[in-house]
């Protein structure tokens, strides 16, 4: 039968994303490049209607001023608002606006478990899982059953960390990765020689995760900080599907 | 003398010697109404979508362009074809504040939507995620990112409504 010829074990794993949030800081040279073309570009611009308007009543004001007050009859009738006028109001407009912070990782004290960590960076889910007599940080991962697609297996592994209404978008079928192992010699059988795991990905949709998570061991990681807790094989296959 | 000067004259056995026009295929007469539609080929058991639409709107019309101009070349190198690449007209918006203390004032700010759409047809599957992802985490703040599938609806939201037309075509029926 053709079950039985197969010697390796089938796993989805889920490496679930959450996208940046922030961009990141420009770094020094596209900031000087950001700030001189800033420059060429004022100095090239056109008048907006604004500053003409701008313009155009502090020539009246002036020849108001030199000409000792002839059209004092115009005056009252219009210049109900000044073009200064607004622009002060939207100054401190702007200056009662605060913008949220960036750095919110930082008043938590590194605290790798909460979403709201890195907020410029893609942040992966790890959790931590029994294979064999070990307990190992990976990413979530289920057996397949026959019969299941290897993205419903995969589907299946995110639901029974995170619960069922996750809204995670697995964008295509295909498998991004896929790490293979053979067991240790006193476990290995005939039919039992290894396993394979296909990594899939999915994008969080929404940030808040209200439902409970089972296992207590759970992880928000950056891609620098995979290193920590994967084993090198790994972390080898992992790296070569994520960007950035 | 540098330059010759025998022109290939009428009566010199050599006269049209450059003519290569007649020996190109002939050209359907280009009409003033453009061509509907091209085919949709969608995905079924063929792992290749159709006609995709990646919409990008944003209120800053320079972010919009450039970003708009990023993907199009990215979908170049990645040997993507891109049908076409243009822009929706812009929606102008104005923001009316009402303040009721006192006197209702209402201040006015005047908002511009942009929009810029690339076309993309013969996707397969097994790229379309790595595309996609690419993208999503090349956008910029204030882009919102829109991708989906060709439809006529799509197609006749470019073209301006005739109300003479229309207004006939409603009293035929």
């Amino acid at each position: 039968t053709a079950a039985a010829t197969r010697p390796w074990r089938l796993f989805g794993a889920m490496c679930l994303l959450r996208l940046p949030r922030i961009t990141q800081p420009l770094q020094k040279e596209e900031e000087e490049m950001a700030a001189l073309m800033e420059q060429i570009e004022l100095e090239k611009s056109h008048y907006s209607d604004h500053e003409i308007r701008k313009l155009q009543e502090e020539e009246q004001l002036r020849r108001r001023k030199e000409s000792a007050y002839d059209d004092e009859d115009e005056a009252p009738g219009k210049m109900v608002i000044m073009a200064q006028d607004l622009e002060e109001k939207w100054e401190q407009k702007l200056l009662s606006f605060k913008a949220a912070p960036r750095i919110t990782d930082a008043d938590k004290n590194n605290n790798r478990t909460s979403l709201n960590r890195k907020l410029d960076s893609n942040l992966m889910l790890l959790v931590k899982q029994k294979i064999g007599n070990q307990e190992l940080w990976l990413l979530p991962q289920v057996e397949w059953q026959p019969g299941e697609t290897l993205r419903g297996t995969a589907e299946r592994a995110m639901s029974t960390f995170l619960g069922d209404h996750i809204q995670a978008k697995v964008l295509g079928n295909a498998p991004y990765g896929i790490y293979k192992y053979k067991f240790p010699r006193a476990i290995r059988t005939e039919d039992n020689v290894g396993a394979k795991v296909f990594f899939f990905k999915a994008f969080l949709q929404s940030s808040d995760l209200s439902q409970a998570e089972l296992k207590e061991d759970y992880l928000w990681v950056t891609k620098d900080e995979l290193g920590d807790y994967l084993k090198s094989e790994y972390l080898k296959k992992v790296n070569r599907f994520l960007l950035d | 003398a540098l330059v010759s000067c025998h022109r290939h004259y009428r009566s010199r056995p050599t006269h049209g010697i450059g003519r290569y026009k007649y020996l190109l295929p002939k050209e359907a007469p280009k009409k003033k109404r453009d061509r509907v539609q091209m085919k949709e080929i969608d995905v079924g058991t063929e792992h290749e979508y159709g006609d995709i639409n990646i919409q990008m709107t944003s209120y800053d019309m320079c972010l919009v362009e450039h970003f708009a101009q990023y993907v199009h070349r990215l979908c170049n190198r990645l040997a993507v074809r891109v049908k076409e690449s243009y822009a929706m007209p812009t929606k102008t918006n104005e923001v009316l504040f009402l303040e009721e203390r006192g006197s209702k004032m209402q201040l006015d700010a005047v908002l511009t939507t942009h929009q810029r759409v690339v076309q993309i047809s013969g996707l397969s599957s097994t790229f379309a995620p790595i595309l996609l992802e690419a993208i999503q985490s090349n956008q910029p703040e204030g882009v919102h990112l829109l991708v989906k599938e060709h439809t006529e609806a799509d197609f006749k939201s470019r073209l301006k409504s005739r109300p003479e037309l229309e207004e006939l075509l409603a009293q035929m029926s």
